[in-house]
């Protein structure tokens, strides 16, 4: 249904997905596709990422802003040599994901979804292990693990186990087990999720940090548009596999030019008819840009909003079309989203074990 | 926020960035080995309970089959049942028992697998700059030793009894004989565990790993003459046996408590477990290689 109603004219620039600075990430034509062959049969396979290309300069903060399953941990995967690919190039810091997997692994640091901290281990001995899994010497693995510590505020409670820590001290954990080794690119899938609004602002700081004092290349996935917003220098936003809209926030926000009415239309048999009449109707009012429909109503982009809105209000009663809602809003990064996919992201809090992302596609 | 003034520095004092110069070769390969055994044991040796009956499950099977199997024994040789022996039936027992132990762990030793994949650990491993075998060797390495510590357990508690209770156990190699009797067990312990690591890679399931490793545990070790000599076991379970490889760790084993040293019997001990560890682990390999594919 959804894929019926995407707007045709919200095709990025192509410009957008490329990066001016000097690309630390090059990705071209990514395919990855799950349960492919192996008797599995084509109908089971899916495509979870589905030709993407995009670069990434060195000192960037990039992010990947999409809903749960829009292939967006999966992209990170195959980036981060977790996960192998089904066609396309990659490139990491210059060095080609299939012939210098080893090398790259030395140049990223990485911290996945599910935090991946030994909660047997002290917080100490979680990062002087993988100081010692980089080959760092012992004594600089000291003195980095005492210095992480300390930046990431774990010092008091270094050396208890980590099953002690709360979720925020864990994150932070995690964050500082992909830092030991000093990497010049750092790779966060959905560094947030499950936090508290407290502690997710922390953690934004202690990002925003880490790429302003070290020049750090960050590529991060998430879900909240807030995120998104607040920490990206530059985004794309990706849906079912595809990117739909790439560019600065303000750059996204703008391309959208106006404020949005948002319209809801009661749910009953007659909505299909009376949503696609009142997409017809409200393009001729004055002072609007452009309408489209999602699963809800339509969405209208209008200058000088309040006062159009009046006059579509007046439009719609005329054309005997019921209205159960509508709002007004400057754009945000929501509006970007449903603008290009013609439906409202939802966030998803409860995500499932994390057994999928290492499973073979399909079970046999 | 963003101003140009360079604030308290995350990566600290001007290093160079450390991944342009890390280290590799063999000794960094002995390293990262040995961080990954090092981590395993750290794990045990953080949960007491675990570590408790790790270490108190060789001594409830030595008291169990010594009062049970070792008694009934003794009386059916008493009553002419049984030829008498000039030793306890539990020194007979005993190989079986170290064996046992470490084929028990071995059932567990995927559970970890499992548990790392699950909470995203096994990511760190794989997105650091070592090889993906030095994360299995280093496990089954953490496996042995704690299968020798067990196995060792086993033997040295008989020998005190030995000596406190009169239990008459040969021990015909000393010292020396018990450390390979010891080394015999962990060999297969770590030989065996490839089953439940290539169980729990597949399957990504501690249930299923456990009733595999479990399933399978008993019969390997009561078709074969690791609890029961040759001569007494019945006709079909001799043929088995004789293709059991627990049959040729235990029969080695077992030679080196009662006689001495038998040095064929212990090369096709040593090469059973060559089998088995090959053939087990390589599924593992296998198993591991996939991952992330």
């Amino acid at each position: 249904m959804s894929a019926a109603l995407r707007p045709t004219s919200a095709i990025p620039l192509p410009d957008a997905t490329t990066s001016s600075a000097r690309p630390v990430i090059e990705v071209r034509d990514l395919v990855k596709v799950f349960g492919a062959g192996r008797g599995s049969g084509a109908d089971s396979a899916v495509r979870a990422v589905d030709g993407i290309t995009f670069s990434v300069g060195a000192g960037e903060f990039f992010g990947f802003l999409g809903p749960n399953g829009s292939g967006k941990t999966t992209t990170m995967k195959i980036l981060t040599t977790l996960l192998g690919r089904t066609s396309g190039s990659v490139s990491v810091s210059g060095l080609d994901l299939d012939r210098d997997p080893s090398e790259i692994r030395k140049k990223i640091g990485y911290a996945g979804q599910s935090i991946g901290v030994d909660g047997d281990l002290t917080g100490r001995e979680n990062l002087t292990l993988m100081g010692h899994l980089y080959h760092l010497p012992g004594a600089l693995v000291r003195e980095r693990v005492q210095e992480l510590l300390e930046v990431l505020q774990l010092t008091d409670a270094a050396d208890r186990p980590a099953y002690t820590y709360s979720g925020g001290m864990r994150r932070r954990l995690d964050l500082g087990s992909g830092l030991v080794h000093r990497p010049p690119i750092l790779f966060l899938d959905e560094p947030t999720t499950g936090l508290d609004p407290q502690t997710r602002n922390a953690v934004w700081e202690y990002l925003r940090r880490l790429h302003r004092d070290e020049g750090l290349t960050v590529f991060l996935t998430t879900q909240y548009m807030e995120e998104a917003d607040q920490l990206c220098e530059r985004l794309a936003i990706i849906d079912h596999g595809k990117l739909v809209a790439a560019g600065t926030p303000a750059e996204l926000k703008a391309e959208i030019g106006a404020d949005i009415v948002t319209i809801r239309l009661p749910q009953d048999e007659q909505f299909d008819a009376r949503r696609s009449r009142a997409v017809d109707v409200v393009k001729g009012v004055a002072g609007v840009e452009g309408a489209s429909v999602f699963d809800q109503g339509v969405t209208v982009r209008a200058h000088n909003g309040g006062a159009t809105l009046v006059e579509i209000l007046r439009v719609l009663e005329r054309e005997k079309i019921p209205v159960k809602e509508v709002a007004v809003s400057p754009p945000t990064l929501d509006q970007v989203f449903l603008q290009h996919t013609g439906r409202e992201m939802r966030v998803e809090e409860v995500k499932p074990m994390n057994r999928t992302g290492f499973r073979r596609g399909g079970r046999q | 926020m963003a101003t140009e003034t360079t604030t308290e520095s995350v990566y600290g004092h001007g290093f160079p960035r450390i991944s342009e110069s890390a280290a590799t070769g063999v000794g960094g390969l002995f390293s990262e080995i040995a961080w990954v055994c090092y981590r395993s044991l750290r794990k045990l040796s953080r949960n007491p309970f675990l570590l408790m009956f790790t270490l108190l499950m060789p001594l409830i099977w030595l008291g169990l089959f010594s009062q049970t199997f070792g008694t009934l024994f003794s009386k059916a040789a008493s009553s002419g049942g049984a030829p008498a022996l000039p030793y306890d039936y539990i020194a007979v027992l005993l190989p079986g028992i170290a064996i046992m132990t470490a084929i028990q762990s071995a059932a567990q030793s995927g559970f970890a697998m499992v548990t790392d994949i699950e909470t995203g650990f096994m990511d760190k491993f794989f997105v650091a700059p070592i090889r993906r075998s030095s994360v299995l060797i280093g496990k089954l390495l953490a496996d042995g030793l704690r299968m020798a510590a067990q196995a060792g357990i086993v033997l040295v508690i008989a020998y005190v009894f030995t000596l406190a209770f009169h239990w008459r156990i040969p021990f015909a190699t000393g010292i020396p004989g018990d450390l390979l009797i010891v080394t015999l067990a962990a060999a297969f312990g770590v030989a065996f565990s490839g089953l439940s690591n290539s169980v729990a890679l597949f399957t990504k399931s501690t249930e299923s790993t456990m009733m595999v490793s479990f399933t399978l545990t008993f019969p390997l070790l009561f078709l074969s003459t690791a609890m029961v000599p040759l001569a007494l076991l019945p006709g079909w379970v001799q043929t088995f046996s004789s293709y059991n490889p627990v049959s040729y760790v235990a029969t080695a084993a077992r030679a080196m408590i009662l006689s001495g040293y038998n040095w064929t019997e212990i090369g096709q001990a040593f090469a059973a477990i060559a089998i088995v560890g090959i053939l087990l682990n390589g599924l593992a390999v296998v198993a591991f290689r996939r991952q992330g594919r």
